[in-house]
């Protein structure tokens, strides 16, 4: 098992239990970019840092984009007083459509499969241009497009290093 | 002039706010599910009663809920 192979694996653990926390089904994209932005990695580390995103103000910016996008047809998730369910005793093993996605694009990110690195797949995930990472980022005032060049940029010093 | 009273939201112009509304309120009533169900559980309603109002088959609910519902440790009833 690549040093890539083991990372992939703690990322997927880690936004599986993301998924679990939130009561879904399924592993998403941004379950993925919450367990990058927990993982304390150089070449994701650095570029997310730069932008002001940590875990808390990734979480923060995808829960504005839930109610933003509830406020577009009138709903406000607190008007429902139910008392939060209690989570799910497993991690949910599937992948859904946004991580399977991800993945794809951060995996051809790289010329060939021992050039991958870390930030490859934070590059997949930031190099989608719809759904709900790309519109939380630019509900947080984040300039998208630079932060993947930047990201890409340190994975392709991470290779030659 | 339109009939939408004045609290009421337009519909979403840009049809990227319409979809993440639909990914959205489905996450949203995934949850409202996880919550209501474990409510209509603890108070003792049965899988047939839940699964009827939810409108889906017994089977499907039981599948969805029991094992989160036991590890909660809610007192199931059989019928």
């Amino acid at each position: 098992m690549t040093t890539f192979d083991r990372y992939l694996h703690t990322i997927i653990d880690q936004a599986a239990d993301e998924a679990r926390k939130e009561g879904s089904t399924t592993v998403e994209a941004h379950h993925l970019l919450v367990a990058i932005a927990t993982e304390a990695e150089p070449t994701t580390a650095g570029p997310l840092s730069e932008a002001g995103l940590g875990r808390r103000e990734i979480r923060d910016a995808l829960e504005r984009e839930f109610e933003h996008s509830l406020a577009a047809v009138g709903v406000v998730p607190a008007h429902f007083g139910l008392p939060p369910a209690t989570c799910a005793p497993e991690r949910p093993s599937t992948m859904g459509a946004s991580a399977k996605l991800a993945l794809e694009r951060g995996l051809a990110s790289a010329a060939r499969k021992k050039d991958l690195r870390p930030a490859h797949l934070l590059l997949g995930i930031l190099r989608a241009e719809v759904g709900t990472v790309p519109r939380a980022l630019a509900l947080a005032g984040i300039d998208r497009a630079a932060l993947a060049e930047r990201v890409r940029q340190s994975a392709e010093q991470e290779t030659r290093a | 002039m339109s009939d939408r009273p004045p609290d009421q939201p337009a519909a979403p112009a840009d049809p990227a706010d319409g979809l993440a509304a639909v990914a959205a309120l489905r996450r949203l009533a995934d949850q409202i599910e996880d919550a209501a169900v474990e409510q209509a559980m603890r108070a003792g309603w049965s899988w047939p009663q839940v699964a009827e109002a939810l409108g889906v088959t017994r089977q499907a609910v039981h599948k969805k809920h029991a094992q989160r519902l036991i590890a909660a440790g809610v007192k199931l009833r059989r019928r």
